[in-house]
């Protein structure tokens, strides 16, 4: 499947507190966008995907509602943000294997003024551990990660200001973008100074739970050609792997499913580490991105924190590492908006916070915490 | 299912039933695999290392140590209002190190990595028991 399936178009709404609408709304106002972005029309459309925790429209209602009379294929993946990246490299299955020709894939929610993750206002996720933490006040996500971070930090010496630097520097690419919801520019010290939300949590840890929906269209490389945009190529996708719940049989909270699934993916897009370009890395928490780090190996094991204090995931550094500022910073589309930033770079459409010679970009998905599983693409400049 | 102070409460599935009846009866009760002798958490009929159904349920030490924990400062629901900031330890089982559990803790001072914690039966309510986590005295 290497190269064979492309992204040809993108398609953002407002990311915003509180939208207003209804996730029907906003999976319509994306998916337009993106088929505008290609050049075509909702009857190119013979495919569409997408993935919920009970929070959004259905990929059928929203078939409906767009006038599909003949939906070849579709995708209604239950599942959080470690699945994301995965429903785009199903729908390029289905593209590849000739079942559909046109696929759009998007990501719909009201996170922040309707489904807060964790539930403030409604019960948690359904999750087959949710039973067995929620009496302690443990259903959350800050708190599921925050006893990873733990460990790392005291396993390897990770400290608070290497977590903040993260921060920091997701926040010098939001400057440039003017979707991010945060853009003012943030020290170490507005870090430190931020409350606590889950020690060793404080708030700029966080993502921005957000109202907002992305879309991308999927298409043949070979017709991707002949649209709007400039193809950008699926050189890679993988999902899958760990076999892990969050509490059993996992011993090693400091080494993700990512660790496992990095080298089906590279072998697959026949690249390594060292062709990556920019990363876009699932950051719910600063934290998500130093273990990602390690376990995409850009560094080893232990050492994510340096890596980022050396100013290498930094804007001109040796891997941008969210260049849009991240689910910390532009919003937390939960996955699918790194894929979209992805798609940016490598047009060399990213004004500002364009990184120079872009062509490879990997883009991951939640590192299989909670689920085990994990999901990620690597995507390229058409050539 | 939630208390009158708005908390979370045990809720049993098909699964987990023997587990939380045996928290009501001042147990720490896990399935074990009669073919791999492995114990398997969550609770579930089947063995996740060797697919063997057969099983019985076995009486734990109720001792573990500490494998992580955090202090939560956000109300993320609204009977945790009066509670935070408040703390949740991650205990590996000394029965089996693959292993660890979340729970409350009944500690006085922050927690310590790989510290010696044994299991307090709590009563939440009449009809529920949970487990926090205490030190064990050198």
């Amino acid at each position: 499947m290497r190269d064979q399936v492309a992204i040809a178009g993108v398609g953002y709404t407002e990311f915003s507190r509180d939208s207003g609408v209804s996730t029907l709304t906003l999976a319509s106002r994306a998916v337009l966008a993106a088929l505008e972005d290609a050049g075509l029309t909702p009857a190119a459309l013979d495919g569409v995907a997408t993935f919920r925790v009970g929070d959004s429209v259905t990929p059928t209602i929203l078939a409906q509602a767009l006038g599909m009379q003949d939906l070849h294929w579709y995708l209604d993946q239950f599942g959080g943000g470690s699945c994301s990246h995965s429903v785009v490299g199903q729908a390029a299955l289905a593209i590849h294997a000739g079942v559909a020709d046109t696929v759009v894939c998007y990501r719909a929610l009201n996170a922040r003024s309707e489904f807060r993750m964790g539930g403030t206002g409604r019960p948690p996720v359904d999750a087959v551990e949710t039973q067995y933490q929620a009496p302690y006040g443990f259903f959350t996500p800050p708190q599921q990660f925050a006893m990873a971070a733990r460990v790392h930090m005291e396993r390897f010496g990770t400290t608070h200001e290497q977590l903040g630097e993260v921060a920091v520097r997701q926040r010098g690419f939001a400057v440039d973008n003017e979707r991010a919801r945060l853009r003012d520019p943030i020290t170490l010290d507005d870090y430190l100074a931020s409350r606590w939300v889950v020690e060793p949590f404080r708030l700029f840890d966080c993502c921005l739970e957000t109202d907002g929906a992305v879309a991308l269209v999927l298409t043949s490389t070979e017709r991707a050609r002949d649209l709007r945009q400039p193809p950008v190529l699926l050189r890679g996708a993988a999902w899958g792997s760990g076999s892990t719940l969050y509490s059993n049989q996992q011993p090693d909270p400091t080494r993700s499913a990512a660790a496992d699934l990095a080298p089906r993916l590279y072998a697959q897009a026949g690249v390594g580490p060292e062709d990556i370009d920019l990363a876009e890395l699932y950051d719910c928490f600063t934290y998500s991105v130093l273990v990602q780090l390690e376990d995409y190996g850009f560094c080893a094991k232990g050492e994510a924190g340096d890596f980022v204090q050396s100013g290498a995931t930094a804007r001109g550094g040796a891997l941008p590492v969210n260049t849009h500022g991240g689910f910390l910073c532009e919003g937390y589309v939960h996955g699918l908006n790194h894929v979209t930033e992805a798609v940016a770079q490598l047009r060399g459409q990213a004004g500002a916070r364009q990184v120079a010679g872009a062509e490879l970009a990997l883009s991951t998905a939640q590192p299989g915490y909670i689920a085990g599983c994990t999901s990620a693409l690597v995507l390229r400049k058409d050539a | 299912m939630s208390d009158a102070d708005g908390l979370p409460l045990p809720h049993a599935d098909r699964d987990s039933g023997p587990f939380w009846q045996a928290l009501r009866e001042g147990e720490l009760r896990l399935p074990q695999c009669l073919a791999c002798e492995s114990l398997r958490f969550p609770p579930r009929a089947v063995c996740n290392r060797c697919a063997s159904f057969d099983t019985k349920w076995v009486a734990l030490s109720g001792r573990g140590t500490i494998a992580s924990w955090v202090r939560t400062h956000q109300v993320f629901a609204p009977g945790y209002r009066d509670k935070v900031p408040y703390w949740n330890v991650q205990v590996t089982l000394v029965e089996q190190a693959d292993i660890q559990l979340i729970g409350g803790w009944a500690g006085t001072v922050e927690p310590r990595l790989d510290q010696p914690v044994r299991a307090r039966w709590v009563a939440r309510g009449p009809e529920h028991t949970v487990l926090d986590w205490e030190p064990i005295p050198d």
